[in-house]
C-alpha cells in the first residue's frame, strides 16, 4: 500500500504531468515563438544557402563568362586575382577545375575538383543549385579511361597513380553513400 | 641479466646503430647538379641551396650547387661537368637529344601544376586583341631559350600565319635579370604594344596585386607543356638516379632543412609546389614547337 | 547443422527482413549502401540534435527510434521486459564512444559492413577481416576470464531508453524549433517517413524476439561452428542482401570509387577491429545494444547514450574517414580505443578462476 509519501509523490507526477500537457497544449506565447523559431531557423538556413549561391555566381560572373567565351588563360588569370580575396574557396577550385580540363590539363584539374569537393560537398550532389555532378562525372569518366591507360604503361609513375586516386575519390564522393 | 644492464646494452646497441649509420660528410661522394639561372646567380643560389642540401642529407652524398647561364649550359653539360640539371623543359629536349640527358622530374608550380604555357598580352583598350592586329606592331619577348616566354608565342605566331619576321615593326628582349616581368611592365607602361608573357609570371603577378586581370587583353595562349625539368647524365648509377627522383617526389611542403642555424622550408625556398613524375614524351608537344619554329635542338640552317 | 526450432526460423526472418530492409531503405532514398546503418544515423541523429555542426549530417533518423520502440513493445508484448543495469556503466558509456570512433573510421557499422560488401564493395573486406579478428580477441578475453561485472535487477534504469524514444519520436513528428534538418548532403537523403519508421519498428520487433546480432552471429560461428542459427541468420541476410541488390542495380563490384568507402585498408581493418572486440566485451553490436536498451537493459542504454555522444564527437572533431582516407586524429582516436580495451581487459579480468 502507498504510503503517504508515496502519495505526495502520486500528486506530484500527476500535477506536473498535467500542467506540462496543459503548456504543451494550450497555444501560449512562447510556445508561438518556438514553432515561429523553427521557421525563422529553416528559412535562415535557406536564406543563407540561397545568398552564398547568389553571392559566388555573382562573384565568379566574370570567370564563366570568360570561360564560356572560351577565354580560357584569361579567365585563370581572373580565378587567381580573386583568390586574394576569396583564397581557399571551393567555387574557385571547381571552375578552376573546369577550365584546366577545357586546356586538357588533367593531373591539375583533378586536383583542383578534389580541392572543390573537399571543401563543399555540395558540388557532387545532383540536386544541389552548385551542382557539378554531370562535369564531375565526366571528368572521372574520361580521367579514368585515360590516366588508367597511361598508368597501364607506367605502372611505377606516381604522378599518374596519384591522379588516380584523386579520380577515384571523386568516384567515390559520385557514387554518394555517408560522408 | 638485471634490467638496469639491459637497458643499458639496449641504449649502447641504438647508439651505436645511429653512429654507424652517419658517414662523415667528407668521406661522401660528391655530384654536381647545375640549375639554369632564371634571374641571377644569386637568385639561383637562394633560391635551390635548401633542396640541394635535402637532397644531399636523403641521399647520403654532397651535392655541389652550380648556377649556369642558360646559353651556357649545353657545352657545359657535354664537358661532363654536371651529373644532375635542373633546366628549362627547351632546354631538357636539347640535352636529352644531344647528350643523352634523363628525365627524372618535373617541377610543379602554379595552376597547371607540372605544365606551363606561354601567352601574347596587349594592353587593355590598345585594340590589339587578335594576332592578325598585331601586323606592324612592336613586341618584346623573353629570352630565345624560354619555352614559354619566347618559343610558345612564336610558335603561336607561326601557327596562325604570322611571320613574326616580317610581320611585326620590331621585335625585342630585355636587357639584365626577371626579363619576363620586364616584359610583362613593358606593354603595360606602354613602351611596347605586345608581349609574349609566361602564363606563371601573369599568375604570380596577379596573385601578388602586381597586375590586374583587366588591365590586359590576352590575345593568345599555347598548348601546355611540361615546366622546368631535372635531368641526370646517362653515365650515372641507375640507383643513385632513382633514389635522387624518390626524394623529390617524396618532397612535401613541411619538409625543412637547417641551413646557417636556420630552419627553411624546402619547397617554400625553391619556390615550388612539389614535383612530379612525367614520361619523356609528356615533351613531344615543346618538340614539335621547336621544330615548327627551327628552334634547338631541331634547327636547320 | 542448427536445430530447426521456432527461435531457428525467427531468425531466419529477421535475417531476411534485415536484408530486404538493409538494401530496399536505401532504394527508396537512404544514402547508397547505407539502408541501414546504425553509425551513420547515430551521426545524423546527433547532428539534428545539434552535438555536431557538420551541415550535411543532421537527421533525426526514424529507423532508430524504430529498433528502439520496437523492441521495447516486442519485449512487452512477449513478456521479456526486465530493467536491469549496473555492469560497468562508465566503461559502457565509454565503449558506446569508441563504438563510434570505429564505425567512423571504416565509414559504417557491422551491419553496414554486410550491406557494402553485398553491394560488389570489395574494400569492405579489410573491415570483415577486422571484425573477424576483434571478435576472436574478445572471445580470448572472455575466456581468459574478462568479465564487467553482473547486471542486477534494476526497476528503474531500464525505462529511461524506451522514455528517451518516445521523446525523440515525438520530436521527429512536432519537430520542434532546436532540432536541426540537413538540406544537403546524405543526411538530405532519406526514405519516406513511414516506411523508415515501420521498417525500424519490424526490425526492432524482430532482433528482438531472434537476439540477431552481427558481431554475436560471428563469436557463436567460432563457439558453435554450424550449431548456430545465427550463423545461419548472417548467411541468409548475406543472400537476401545480393540478391536485392543485383535485382535493384546496386550492385557495383570492385575496389575503387565505392559509394561511402576509403582505400586505407589498415586502418578500415583496425576500425572494424576495435568494434568487433568491444562488441564482444559489452555483449553485442550497436545494433543489437540498441534492442537490448530497448527490453530494458540499462547497461546497452549507457552504451547507446555513449554512442549518440560519440556521434557527435567524431563529427565535430573530425574523426570519421572519408572516400579520402582516415584523419589523423581519426586514426590517433582508434589506437586510444585499443589502448582503453587492453587497459580494460587488464583491469578487469577476474584471474581467480
Amino acid at each position: 500500500m502507498p504510503d503517504r509519501f508515496d502519495m505526495l509523490h502520486l500528486v506530484g507526477l500527476l500535477v506536473v504531468a498535467g500542467g506540462l500537457l496543459l503548456l504543451v497544449l494550450t497555444p501560449q506565447p512562447e510556445a508561438g515563438a518556438m514553432h515561429g523559431g523553427r521557421l525563422d531557423r529553416a528559412m535562415e538556413k535557406q536564406m543563407l544557402a540561397r545568398a552564398r549561391t547568389d553571392f559566388l555566381k555573382q562573384t565568379y560572373a566574370p570567370v564563366v563568362d570568360l570561360t564560356a567565351s572560351g577565354e580560357y588563360a584569361a579567365a585563370l588569370l581572373k580565378l587567381k586575382e580573386l583568390g586574394r580575396e576569396y583564397p581557399g574557396e571551393p567555387h574557385g577550385d571547381i571552375l578552376r577545375g573546369e577550365i584546366l580540363l577545357a586546356q586538357q590539363a588533367w593531373q591539375p584539374a583533378t586536383a583542383s575538383f578534389v580541392r572543390g569537393v573537399k571543401g563543399n560537398g555540395d558540388y557532387v550532389d545532383a540536386k544541389s543549385p552548385l551542382s557539378r555532378y554531370e562535369s564531375i562525372s565526366r571528368v572521372v569518366d574520361e580521367g579514368l579511361r585515360q590516366v588508367g591507360a597511361q598508368v597501364k604503361q607506367h605502372p611505377d609513375n606516381s604522378s599518374l597513380q596519384e591522379t588516380m586516386r584523386d579520380l577515384y575519390y571523386l568516384q567515390s564522393r559520385l557514387a554518394g553513400g555517408c560522408e | 641479466m638485471k634490467l638496469s644492464s639491459f637497458l643499458i646494452t639496449l641504449l649502447l646497441l641504438i647508439a651505436l646503430s645511429l653512429l654507424a649509420g652517419c658517414q662523415p660528410e667528407t668521406e661522401r661522394p660528391t655530384y654536381t647538379i647545375g640549375y639554369m639561372n632564371c634571374n641571377s646567380e644569386a637568385e639561383t643560389i637562394q633560391r635551390f641551396q635548401p633542396l640541394t642540401r635535402y637532397l644531399g642529407e636523403k641521399l647520403g652524398v654532397n651535392f655541389k650547387l652550380v648556377p649556369v647561364d642558360t646559353q651556357d649550359f649545353p657545352e657545359r653539360f657535354k664537358a661532363g661537368e654536371f651529373d644532375f640539371t635542373h633546366t628549362n623543359s627547351l632546354l631538357y629536349i636539347i640535352l636529352h637529344k644531344e647528350a643523352g640527358l634523363s628525365l627524372v622530374a618535373t617541377e610543379r608550380r602554379g595552376e597547371y601544376g607540372s605544365r606551363t604555357a606561354g601567352a601574347i598580352i596587349s594592353r587593355k583598350g590598345s585594340g590589339i586583341k587578335t594576332i592578325d592586329d598585331m601586323k606592324g606592331k612592336r613586341m618584346l619577348f623573353g629570352p630565345q631559350l624560354a619555352p614559354s616566354g619566347f618559343l610558345a608565342q612564336y610558335d603561336l605566331m607561326l601557327q596562325a600565319g604570322f611571320d613574326p619576321e616580317t610581320d611585326l615593326s620590331y621585335y625585342g628582349i630585355p636587357h639584365g635579370s626577371f626579363k619576363h616581368e620586364k616584359v610583362v611592365y613593358g606593354v603595360y607602361f606602354g613602351a611596347y604594344d605586345v608581349a609574349a608573357a609566361p602564363a606563371l609570371d601573369l599568375e604570380t603577378m596577379a596573385a601578388e596585386g602586381k597586375i590586374r586581370a583587366d588591365d590586359f587583353n590576352i590575345i593568345g595562349q599555347s598548348r601546355i607543356f611540361p615546366y622546368c625539368t631535372f635531368g641526370a647524365a646517362k653515365r650515372l648509377d641507375t640507383d643513385l638516379v632513382n633514389r635522387f627522383q624518390r626524394a623529390l617526389l617524396e618532397l612535401t611542403p613541411e619538409v625543412t632543412v637547417e641551413l646557417d642555424g636556420e630552419v627553411v622550408k624546402v619547397l617554400d625556398g625553391a619556390w615550388v609546389d612539389g614535383f612530379d613524375q612525367l614520361v619523356d614524351s609528356d615533351y613531344d608537344p615543346l618538340r614539335e614547337m621547336a621544330r615548327r619554329a627551327n628552334m634547338p635542338p631541331y634547327q636547320e640552317f | 547443422m542448427p536445430t530447426l526450432d521456432r527461435h531457428f526460423w525467427l531468425v531466419i526472418v529477421a535475417s531476411l527482413a534485415l536484408g530486404i530492409a538493409g538494401v530496399g531503405l536505401a532504394v527508396a532514398g537512404n544514402p547508397e549502401n547505407s539502408g541501414i546503418c546504425i553509425s551513420c544515423f547515430l551521426e545524423n541523429s546527433a547532428g539534428a540534435l545539434g552535438l555536431h555542426d557538420n551541415a550535411r549530417m543532421q537527421y533525426l533518423r526514424p529507423e532508430i527510434i524504430g529498433f528502439v520502440l520496437g523492441a521495447v513493445l516486442s519485449a512487452g508484448l512477449f513478456r521479456e521486459f526486465n530493467s536491469r543495469g549496473g555492469s560497468a556503466p562508465l566503461v559502457r558509456l565509454l565503449a558506446g564512444i569508441f563504438l563510434m570512433i570505429g564505425c567512423g573510421v571504416f565509414i559504417g557499422c557491422p551491419i553496414k559492413l554486410f550491406l557494402r560488401l553485398t553491394a560488389g564493395d570489395l574494400t569492405s573486406l579489410a573491415g570483415l577481416a577486422g571484425l573477424v579478428a576483434g571478435v576472436w580477441i574478445g572471445l580470448r578475453g572472455l575466456a581468459a576470464g574478462i568479465h564487467f561485472g553482473r547486471a542486477e535487477k534494476q526497476r528503474g534504469s531500464g525505462w529511461w531508453i524506451p522514455c528517451l524514444g518516445v521523446a525523440l519520436l515525438l520530436f521527429y513528428l512536432f519537430r520542434p524549433g532546436f532540432l536541426l534538418f540537413s538540406t544537403s548532403g546524405s543526411a538530405a537523403q532519406h526514405a519516406p517517413m513511414l516506411l523508415s519508421l515501420g521498417a525500424g519498428l519490424l526490425l526492432g520487433m524482430l532482433a528482438q524476439r531472434s537476439r540477431f546480432c552481427i558481431t554475436g552471429s560471428i563469436r557463436d560461428s567460432f563457439l558453435m561452428r554450424g550449431r548456430t542459427p545465427l550463423l545461419w541468420g548472417l548467411l541468409v541476410f548475406v543472400v537476401v542482401a545480393v540478391g536485392f541488390n543485383l535485382f535493384s542495380g546496386q550492385f557495383r563490384l570492385g575496389m575503387y570509387g565505392q559509394p561511402g568507402a576509403h582505400l586505407q585498408h589498415f586502418w578500415s581493418f583496425a576500425g572494424m577491429a576495435l568494434v568487433g572486440w568491444l562488441s564482444v566485451l559489452i555483449g553485442g553490436c550497436p545494433f543489437r545494444q540498441l534492442i537490448k536498451a530497448g527490453e530494458g537493459d540499462a547497461d546497452a542504454g549507457l552504451v547507446v547514450i555513449g554512442m549518440v555522444i560519440g556521434g557527435g564527437l567524431v563529427q565535430a572533431w573530425g574523426l570519421t574517414a572519408t572516400a579520402a582516407g582516415v584523419p589523423f586524429y581519426g586514426k590517433v582516436a582508434t589506437l586510444v580505443g585499443f589502448l582503453f580495451l587492453l587497459t580494460n581487459s587488464l583491469l578487469w579480468r577476474d584471474r581467480t578462476s
